[in-house]
């Protein structure tokens, strides 16, 4: 056998037809997603006895509280409304940022990794694969504790410009901690352990960024911090939405949408460059299918 | 080369451990060193639990005192959920150790290597387990150090308060671990997760009034009822009393606490043993030891 012939038995047959679009490739991640997490049908009811039980211990920790700093932050008086958001909405993008970086620890771990990315899925489309369904999964959570709350007394505004401006402060939520998600992921393909950016989501968001109380108890020294995380700024607006009627147009709410939106503007790219660093250099040393 | 020769070139130089205490200590002695190298995950599980600390204590501003001393837990919120949190994460952790463990190996395919060493597996079980509650100390005594030199928290401190808080911590410890013993015998049949851990850790939080008083839970008479199903509500309020209130074994609450906890020991124990020995005994009949 000649050797153009060896070669054009051995080449790669090309596929017949178009190659899958970004949005297709996305949603084969979704399914690929739902697929699995579907087979744990005993973890989805767990989850949600999860965050039935979250929300009931703050009606209880509500029983013992007072609401003098409540509302000299202008969030109304109820503590209950107060806290479920806040915990609510930290968990939703916790849980959304800690998992993206799981899951690429995940696909290192089973080896997955290194195929889908051989693959003519690119790490942009992987990234947004993996997110999204992580996204979903926290929305669900989120409205099922809201859903909860409402069962047992938190109040939430039926005004719907108000409930429009707190849509829209959750896309920005969103978008920020996707971008957050992007960076903890970059930094997971290099180090494989610990992550510094979930543990700074996890236990400073819940310090700095008015969670369980509202600011104004922080000493002025430190409170300084939570302008540091979207987070706060995001948490400000959706309360100040669902809880005194305020809208987008409201000069708070507007204040913090306009830091949100200089945040993703300023990290999108950065995040993304970092990630591509850190691929590129996992690719170039030969450890993205490390663990 | 004579057959002598040949085994004695393959013979292991070092020879095995053959006594059980010999081999627990290698086991934790083996996992500490694990745990160590793993510096940054050290420093961050640090900085996590002081972080909490200072959480609750800002949270703490806006509770109203009344509503903890009438209940008898002194007047300081950030005293009473700092023995609530500080125990509850301890115990938590400890428990789920040996369900996270095994889940690991089973999918890094050591388990069965353990499994075909001399070691046995109930001496690598108790390794494990006591690998948790040693490195969980790191975090216990942090998170009251935290509580007390950087806040500022008052605790009665006393020989007699220590002896009694220390006596209530291990009736809490053993009646606990039957859970724990029972969560890895459960993991090591359905593989994925721990959710009987899971589901758990949750109600115990909830239930036992790790960030509330209990008495709050007597409007729901169902609730307040599964509350003294936990034996962990009984070492919760044990140790308040004592570390908070300045009582001691001989008080009637705290004498009552620890007669429960006994009877949780008691009854449990050999019940999570039993359930970690037939979930040991399903996977190697099954073969499915390597398998998630």
């Amino acid at each position: 056998m000649k050797t153009p012939e060896l070669i054009n038995f051995l080449k790669e047959v090309p596929v017949s037809g178009r190659e899958a679009s970004v949005l297709e490739k996305v949603y084969a991640f979704v399914v690929r997603d739902f697929r699995t997490w579907w087979t744990y049908k005993l973890w989805v009811s767990i989850d949600i006895l999860g965050t039935l039980m979250f929300v009931v211990s703050y009606y209880f920790v509500s029983k013992i509280v007072t609401t003098t700093s409540l509302e000299a932050a202008g969030y109304g008086t109820d503590y209950l409304t107060f806290a479920v958001i806040g915990v609510a909405f930290q968990q939703y993008v916790f849980s959304s940022v800690s998992t993206l970086s799981e899951s690429i620890r995940g696909e290192q771990w089973d080896g997955t990794m290194e195929t889908i990315l051989s693959s003519k899925t690119n790490f942009r489309v992987f990234l947004l694969g993996e997110s999204v369904f992580r996204f979903i999964m926290g929305s669900y959570f989120l409205v099922t504790a809201l859903l909860v709350g409402e069962a047992i007394g938190v109040k939430i505004t039926t005004n719907l410009g108000s409930i429009l401006s707190a849509a829209i402060m959750t896309m920005l939520l969103i978008t920020s901690h996707m971008i957050v998600g992007i960076l903890s992921a970059a930094l997971i393909l290099k180090v494989k352990e610990g992550d510094p950016i979930v543990w700074s989501f996890s236990w400073l968001t819940q310090l700095f960024s008015g969670v369980l109380y509202p600011l104004n108890l922080l000493p002025s020294q430190i409170s300084w911090i939570g302008a540091i995380f979207p987070l706060t700024y995001s948490l400000d607006g959706i309360r100040r939405c669902l809880t005194v009627e305020a809208t987008i147009f409201s000069p708070i709410v507007a204040e913090d949408i306009v830091k949100l939106a200089i945040f993703i503007v300023v990290s999108l790219p950065i995040a993304l460059k970092a990630f591509k660093a850190a691929y590129d250099s996992t690719r170039s040393d030969g450890s993205l299918g490390q663990y | 080369m004579s057959v002598s020769s040949i085994l004695g070139l393959f013979r292991e130089e070092a020879p095995r451990l053959k006594s059980t205490f010999r081999q627990i200590y290698a086991v934790v002695w083996a996992n500490l060193m694990i745990f160590f190298s793993y510096k940054y995950s050290v420093i961050t599980d640090l900085l996590s639990m002081a972080a909490s600390i200072f959480m609750y204590y800002f949270m703490g501003l806006q509770v109203d005192p009344t509503q903890l001393s009438s209940r008898g837990y002194g007047q300081s919120y950030i005293a009473f959920a700092l023995v609530g949190v500080a125990t509850s994460q301890y115990l938590w952790i400890c428990l789920s150790r040996l369900s996270h463990v095994i889940q690991h190996d089973i999918r890094g395919g050591t388990l069965e290597t353990v499994a075909v060493t001399q070691i046995k597996m109930g001496v690598y079980f108790i390794g494990q387990t006591i690998r948790g509650y040693l490195i969980s100390l790191i975090s216990l005594f942090g998170t009251f150090a935290v509580g007390l030199f950087a806040l500022g928290v008052t605790l009665q401190i006393n020989v007699y308060t220590i002896a009694t808080t220390v006596t209530t911590f291990l009736l809490m410890i053993v009646a606990n671990q039957a859970i724990g013993f029972m969560t890895a015998g459960i993991v090591m049949v359905y593989k994925r997760g721990d959710p009987v851990t899971f589901i758990l850790a949750g109600l115990n939080e909830f239930l036992s009034g790790v960030l509330y008083p209990l008495e709050l839970l007597q409007q729901f008479p169902i609730v307040y009822w599964m509350a003294r199903i936990f034996p962990y509500t009984y070492a919760l309020d044990a140790m308040r009393k004592s570390l908070i209130g300045g009582a001691t074994i001989l008080s009637p609450d705290v004498y009552f606490d620890l007669t429960m906890l006994i009877i949780f020991s008691v009854v449990l124990l050999p019940i999570g043993l039993k359930v970690l020995q037939r979930g040991y005994n399903v996977i190697r009949k099954n073969g499915t030891m390597a398998t998630y």
